[in-house]
């Protein structure tokens, strides 16, 4: 046999010994690897949004809103008010965790006052007749630095002080 | 802070992608793959400075890869056992003429791209060649027989 290049030893270079094992743990972290984006066509990062609805016999709200995000990501949540009895003064208030580590964009239309509600964000949406509809955008943007995983947002509906519809979720945020 | 946790994560999570990828992949550098490269370079650059446009922030995550790289260079150079682990090991894919099929088979390479590496290095046919040898760096070297 010619002689073998240096550096190369055959036992471990041609014959792989102590080496077979090598592969399998090369397709074992490459499937991990691909497990990211196939768990991630389910939506586990975000951002698609997801539908809420409840129902109160003066009201029912409709929170569409994504609960699995992403630092950075700009969303968007919508709240979707049907007055099924008259609200006279219809406020939405939504707990910290919307605004924890949150840029709020925009809010549209805007609230006729916002105002601090024990340190929830209290937002006066005014005169709703029954059978009547209010849709408020609201546009976010996440701080690229907000990790958040379980986070609460929970949100009130409410007729001057009366509770019509509380509502708690979570959210997600990816780093 | 946060900035030098994301430079760690994602050049471990590179060098991770480099190393199970196998090197037949890295080895060439043909039109798509630069592409590749490029795009690959553009996403994990939004990742690791995200809104990020300071000086202070560029040198924050180009000194951190920097120190990880020299990191992973010196213990690649001092131990032994690091060198197979992060640069890889060479595997013998021709021997007296001889392909060796189990390791080309291990490394997704086919008698075709075999013998057409061989060409490029003036080599008409593998029985030629005393050694063929896949390295780290994810080239082939023959060693014709004499």
């Amino acid at each position: 046999m010619a002689d073998v290049p240096d550096t190369i030893v055959l036992k471990r270079d041609r014959d792989l010994e102590g080496r077979r094992n090598d592969i399998w743990v090369r397709r074992g972290l490459m499937s991990l690897v691909a497990v990211v984006p196939v768990v991630a066509l389910f939506n586990v990062f975000g951002q698609r949004p997801d539908s809420t609805t409840l129902v109160s016999p003066e009201a029912s709200l409709k929170i569409y809103a994504p609960s699995h995000l992403r630092g950075g990501l700009i969303f968007q949540a919508r709240f979707h008010v049907t007055a099924r009895a008259e609200i006279k003064d219809a406020y939405l208030v939504l707990g910290p965790g919307w605004a924890e580590g949150m840029t709020i964009n925009t809010i549209e239309p805007s609230p006729v006052s916002e105002a601090s509600n024990n340190g929830r964000i209290s937002l006066e949406l005014g005169h709703i007749p029954a059978g009547q509809s209010y849709i408020l955008f609201t546009d976010f943007q996440v701080n690229p630095t907000n990790v958040a995983f379980g986070r609460r947002q929970t949100v009130w509906l409410t007729d001057g002080k009366t509770r019509l519809i509380t509502y708690e979720r979570e959210i997600n945020v990816y780093p | 802070m946060d900035l030098v946790i994301r430079a760690i994560a994602l050049f471990a999570f590179m060098y991770l992608l480099t190393r199970v990828m196998g090197r037949r992949e890295l080895s060439s550098l043909e039109p798509f793959d630069l592409i590749l490269l490029i795009v690959l370079g553009d996403s994990i650059q939004q990742g690791l400075t995200q809104d990020d446009y300071s000086v202070t922030g560029a040198v924050i995550a180009v000194g951190t890869i920097a120190v990880l790289q020299v990191i992973v260079s010196y213990s690649s150079f001092r131990f032994r056992w690091a060198r197979s682990f992060l640069n890889g090991d060479p595997i013998v894919l021709v021997q007296d003429g001889e392909v060796i099929k189990r390791n080309l088979k291990r490394e997704r390479i086919t008698h075709e791209e075999l013998a057409e590496q061989a060409r490029g290095q003036q080599i008409a046919k593998l029985e030629d060649v005393q050694w063929a040898v896949f390295e780290p760096s994810g080239s082939i070297s023959f060693i014709p027989k004499q």
